[in-house]
């Protein structure tokens, strides 16, 4: 199994999670946010010489370095002679540091790094790649790994249609517990590509899709299980789409990060479902779904399933049967109830 | 640390808040509300009070609960010994969200700038429940 792991991107966090060096395959972090952004929040924006020091590290620990590039929305500055070159300055400086894979939402510059350097060009999760017509497009545009779009994480017709029109490498997102068909993907995506790109930068106080996103959750929990994550347990029933698995959250603490990387590698984990999940983080402290209760549910209901939630209801009865609640949190009187004693608008 | 009915004001003391407060309103609500964090503030301008981050709650709940949650906040503002001159819902302006409720007490700096608004939503990103109109 080749596992990727997210780092926090400054030197101290990549060594504390290099510890682990033996269970990780590649790391992947962002760089400056002056040239080409990403699709989600950062929490370090290194320099070029602060990457070469990681790159450096990384190697002599025998794990390869990713950077993430994977900008949803670049403004149509990467269509312009200025965009152009800078973006082409750019990759070549993290080409030339040592790089080894480089990874883009956008299909021109997939197209760019493929056809102009040297390094393993990888499509990201954010190009929504989920049907084998759009993998095969991209194998066409030069790419040499792609990581399927996690809403088909459960797809497994999908997910063998891309493995059989492909040749190039397929990733799984396994953890990144976004909604299922998320109305806000796209938007929340291109917000992040900006907030966390070159100038200018909206000032933006609340982030209204991840309040939304959490609301609807404490709302209806079902709609954290009915999230595409993959389950460490579950990775060996997707061993005939692949073995290469990416796990999300790179602005957490790397001891979160290595608590994934363990369960993920160990495939297997006696916790809290929401600890492995990158996104909703604030949510851990809410509810408790024990991550063994789902046991063995991929493969009886998930993997067959027709994603006709009104007339099934499995996941909704699922979810009274094992999602807990926090009460009194952060107290001495902490305690754990179902949600069922709620009374919940569905 | 402040002082707290005549004792030294602990985190404890706002750990017990926040999931005081939190239960209270999920009882109110009947759902899981989640205050993701309680704060004391003090700002350069003069102004201090209490913020809450609330997740899960609504414009709505506000609307439909108002002389419910009025009580529930009052009690807040006296645990931790604040005496609001406004307490308000801080909203994401245009959507069914709340981001946080904020005790202040006001400086003379900024009472005028409430004072001077109008109606429950002097700006798009403030929902007023309590005011105090100085003579």
């Amino acid at each position: 199994m080749k596992l990727f792991a997210p780092s926090p991107g400054h030197i101290n966090s990549l060594k504390e999670l290099l510890t682990e060096n033996d269970k990780i395959y590649s790391i992947f972090m962002a760089g400056s946010p002056d040239y080409i952004g990403t699709g989600r929040s950062n929490l370090a924006s290194p320099e070029l010489e602060e990457i070469a020091e990681q790159v450096e590290y990384a190697h002599k620990k025998g794990v390869k370095v990713e950077m993430v590039l994977n900008s949803s929305c670049m403004g149509g500055r990467q269509l312009t002679p200025e965009g152009y070159r800078t973006n082409h300055w750019y990759i070549e400086k993290l080409v030339d540091l040592g790089a080894d894979s480089i990874v883009a939402a956008d299909p021109y510059l997939i197209e760019i790094m493929a056809r102009d350097f040297d390094v393993e060009v990888v499509t990201s999760v954010l190009a929504f790649v989920d049907s084998p017509q759009k993998a095969e497009f991209f194998e066409n545009l030069g790419t040499d790994s792609i990581v399927i779009d996690s809403n088909v994480n459960r797809h497994f017709d999908v997910l063998e249609a891309i493995r059989d029109s492909v040749d190039c490498e397929l990733r799984l997102l396994v953890n990144e517990g976004c909604l299922y068909r998320c109305p806000f993907r796209y938007a929340h995506f291109n917000f992040f590509s900006h907030a966390f790109g070159p100038e200018p930068r909206p000032n933006v106080l609340d982030d209204y899709y991840y309040y939304k996103c959490l609301e609807l959750r404490i709302v209806n929990p079902e709609l954290i299980i009915k999230s595409p994550f993959i389950r460490p347990e579950d990775l060996k029933q997707y061993k005939e789409i692949t073995d290469v698995f990416k796990i999300g959250g790179r602005t957490h603490f790397v001891d979160w990060i290595l608590n994934c990387v363990n369960a993920y590698h160990n495939e297997s984990y006696d916790g809290n479902l929401m600890d492995l999940l990158d996104c909703p983080k604030d949510l851990k402290d809410l509810f408790y779904i024990p991550n063994k209760s789902l046991d063995g549910v991929l493969e009886q209901q998930w993997m067959n399933c027709k994603k006709v939630c009104k007339q099934c209801g499995y996941c909704q009865k699922l979810t009274k049967k094992v999602t807990q609640v926090y009460e009194k949190g952060g107290t001495e009187f902490e305690t754990l109830k179902p949600w069922e004693n709620y009374t919940v608008k569905t | 640390m402040g002082k707290l009915h005549g004792e030294n004001m602990s985190t404890a003391e706002l750990l017990k808040n926040r999931s005081e407060f939190e239960e209270k309103l999920r009882k109110l609500l009947a759902r899981p509300v989640l205050l993701t964090e309680l704060d004391m503030f003090a700002l350069p301008c003069g102004c201090s009070g209490i913020t809450a981050n609330i997740r899960g709650l609504e414009v709505d709940d506000l609307d439909v609960f108002e002389a419910q949650i009025l009580p529930i906040l009052k009690e807040m503002a006296e645990a931790l010994d604040v005496k609001p001159s406004v307490t308000f819902a801080r909203l994401v302006p245009g959507s069914s969200i709340v981001a946080s409720v904020n005790w202040r007490t006001l400086c003379n700096r900024c009472y005028p700038e409430f004072a001077k608004g109008q109606g429950k939503t002097p700006r798009p990103d403030l929902y007023l429940l309590q005011f105090d109109k100085r003579k």
